[in-house]
């Protein structure tokens, strides 16, 4: 039991970076519109972030050392400033749509109108970052996340044809009715929200929370592998879904109400009360993920202290500069701004600001002076040299995509 | 004086020829006086690159080569980069620093210099 | 841009050091520095150097310039945009006070008495220890 939710770190991590709200919408428009055909790059995608996450918990556990001091250290402050530039706006606006995410499930569940939902929602993440203890915290947002489950299950319900949706995920082309473009646009964007950075930074800094030192290695591999795939099949899961009832519709996805639209379909009202307790706490846990994140990258490139293991008067500059980021997100959402298209906004971005903050990860891992003689495998640096030119391909490809297609219309 | 002032500054010769651009400063820890923590951290000299002002990892002055292909691609930016000692260095600038008459270049390897 | 085709092609080996050796931007500059009881307090954003004058000659024999002080606060953004900030606007945290240098620099006081503190401390009796629960430890 005590091993079972030792991987809490890891889903929780995992929900930020694959079923948080944009993603929810983003698995289910890509279901909708490309059936299971851009699934190979959920795969490529859970590999690489394995592959660094693993990584940056490893540094953390043997030096006590999280991401964002690495990267200062290592690159020194310009360019330290210009991935903390990035990252934190990635961070902000992710925030942002994640508040606003809570919201629109509240509304789901309610019925009342999500404007009114989000001074209480933000005031909820604030609430649990300032008071409640980091180990419960991720213990009950992974595992209430994990309702997502009944999208799988609803899958198998729904008794697809597995053959036409294994054909789609084994032998992907592009759909008649889309262009090459729009598939690529989506491509990068399902791989950059997989690999967004601040699943790393709050990865790293987690272990530090939990106090991980060298003994905890096997639990930190631990976490990694069974986080992230499980956060993968979960959002194959929503876009399967998507595909098998969506799709022939011809219904176009664009509220959270036509995601959930399948699971009723398929497993009635039990179900959808599953669906909508899943929705909330990954949105909730993202939101989570996310403040923290803003928190720990400023907080570490500048050295104050962090970190929820203190209590708030002993990392005041770390809890007022996250108090200020929820402070942002409400105003920009009072302006009525959509949070499902702020999402899928900063996925994008966050595929541009990839390659600084994975480049460092992999030298610091592979450091004797940090890590002893806990360095890289050889066959890790070959994958991770490899994910490097991926990383860059998509980042190169991020921005001239999303002009191109008009951000994938 | 700021470490960062002489970071990155010319480097030239007694005659004025152009060195390279110190990349980084060596000191060394002495034994601790009674009574402090550490040792005094003494300024044992300056490590020019001919090449490039930034240091980066610093592959150009430990054994270590991996992650392949990063530590070769740096280490070759910082190829023929040498320590000057303190003793050889005539003045120390902000734009420039210059070396004394028939200074001597070391290797500037750190593996055997006692650090870990 | 000059290209330096002067550059010495023999190096003498290196003489043998009497201690353990650092080099600044490997060892120490951009590094967390932790006070005596684990808080981190800063990041190194640069060093002050004592015993040289910047610009003047030195004779033959000079005793070589010591590490004065760890430097932090607007330091930091000279070194990222340029310039150099008044000697008194400098934060400085003595070198007597630093009692390891690891990937992380150890002092052996606490971070409540020093300078570098000060925003730190402001923020948390002006504003955090102000909102209930400030004080509350979570453990």
């Amino acid at each position: 039991m005590k091993r079972l939710l030792g991987v809490a770190l890891g889903i929780l991590t995992a929900i930020g970076g694959f079923v948080d709200i944009g993603d929810l919408v983003t698995n289910a428009v890509v279901g909708s519109r490309f059936g299971m055909s851009l699934i190979w790059v959920v795969g490529v995608g859970v590999v690489g972030i394995c592959l660094f996450a693993d990584m940056s918990g490893r540094v953390a556990a043997v030096s006590g050392r999280a991401t964002f001091e690495v990267i200062r250290e290592r690159l020194g402050p310009r360019a330290g400033l210009a991935n903390l530039g990035a990252s934190f706006f990635i961070n902000l606006m992710t925030v942002t749509a994640e508040v606003g995410g809570i919201a629109l499930a509240l509304q789901l569940v309610t019925s009342i109108h999500y404007l009114l939902w989000i001074p209480l929602a933000a005031f909820a993440v604030w609430l649990v970052i300032w008071r409640v203890r980091f180990k419960i915290m991720e213990n009950v947002a992974g595992l209430l996340g994990l309702c997502l489950v009944v999208f799988g299950v609803a899958l198998f319900l729904l008794q697809p044809d597995w053959g036409q949706l294994a054909g789609q995920a084994l032998s992907p082309a592009v759909p008649q009715t889309e262009n090459a473009a729009v598939y690529w646009f989506y491509a990068v964007g399902l791989f950059g929200a997989a690999m967004t950075p601040y699943e790393v930074f709050f990865f790293s800094s987690g272990a530090v929370e939990e106090g991980w030192k060298r003994k905890d290695l096997i639990q930190s591999r631990i976490n990694v592998l069974a986080g992230f795939p499980l956060g993968g099949l979960l959002s194959v899961a929503i876009a399967g879904c998507a595909a098998v009832v969506l799709m022939p519709a011809g219904v176009e996805v664009t509220s959270l109400s036509q995601i959930v639209l399948p699971v009723a379909d398929a497993g009635g009202k039990l179900a959808l009360a599953f669906a909508l307790v899943g929705i909330l706490a990954a949105t909730f846990g993202a939101a989570l993920e996310t403040t923290l994140s803003s928190g720990y990258t400023l907080a570490q490139f500048f050295g104050w202290s962090w970190g929820k293991f203190r209590s708030p008067g002993r990392a005041a500059r770390f809890h007022l500069s996250m108090i200020v980021c929820l402070l942002v997100a409400l105003g920009v959402l009072a302006t009525g701004a959509d949070p499902i298209l702020i999402t899928e906004y900063s996925v994008v971005f966050s595929a541009v600001a990839l390659p600084l903050t994975y480049l460092p990860i992999l030298i610091v891992a592979n450091d004797p002076q940090y890590m002893g003689s806990d360095v890289n495998s050889r066959g890790i640096n070959v994958a991770a040299n490899v994910y490097l030119l991926i990383i860059l391909a998509a980042s190169l490809g991020a921005i001239p995509l999303m002009i191109v297609t008009g951000a994938g219309a | 004086m700021i470490l960062t002032d002489v970071l990155g500054s010319r480097v030239t010769s007694s005659d004025g020829r152009y060195l390279g651009r110190v990349a980084d400063a060596r000191f060394v820890l002495d034994q601790p006086p009674p009574g402090q923590l550490l040792a005094g951290a003494r300024l044992l000299g300056l490590i020019v690159s001919p090449h490039s002002a930034g240091s980066f990892m610093g592959y150009e002055r430990n054994s270590v080569n991996r992650p392949w292909p990063w530590a070769q691609l740096l280490k070759w930016w910082h190829r023929g980069s040498f320590l000057v000692l303190w003793e050889d260095i005539e003045v120390m600038g902000p734009e420039t620093v210059t070396l004394r008459e028939g200074f001597s270049a070391y290797d500037p390897g750190l593996d055997g210099t006692g650090t870990a | 841009m000059n290209r330096a085709q002067n550059a010495p092609v023999h190096l003498k080996p290196a003489p043998p050091a009497a201690g353990r050796v650092l080099d600044a931007q490997l060892h120490l500059l951009d590094r967390q520095v932790i006070d005596a009881e684990g808080l981190p307090v800063t990041t190194v954003d640069d060093l002050e150097l004592e015993g040289v004058e910047a610009d003047s000659p030195m004779t033959a024999g000079d005793p070589p310039p010591v590490i004065s002080a760890l430097l932090t606060g607007p330091v930091l953004g000279t070194r990222i945009f340029g310039g150099r900030p008044p000697s008194s606007r400098l934060i400085r945290l003595p070198w007597k006070d630093v009692s390891a240098v690891d990937v992380a620099i150890k002092l052996g006081v606490r971070s409540e008495g020093l300078d570098a503190g000060w925003v730190e401390r402001w923020i948390r009796d002006k504003i955090i220890m102000r909102i209930p629960g400030g004080k509350h430890d979570p453990h």
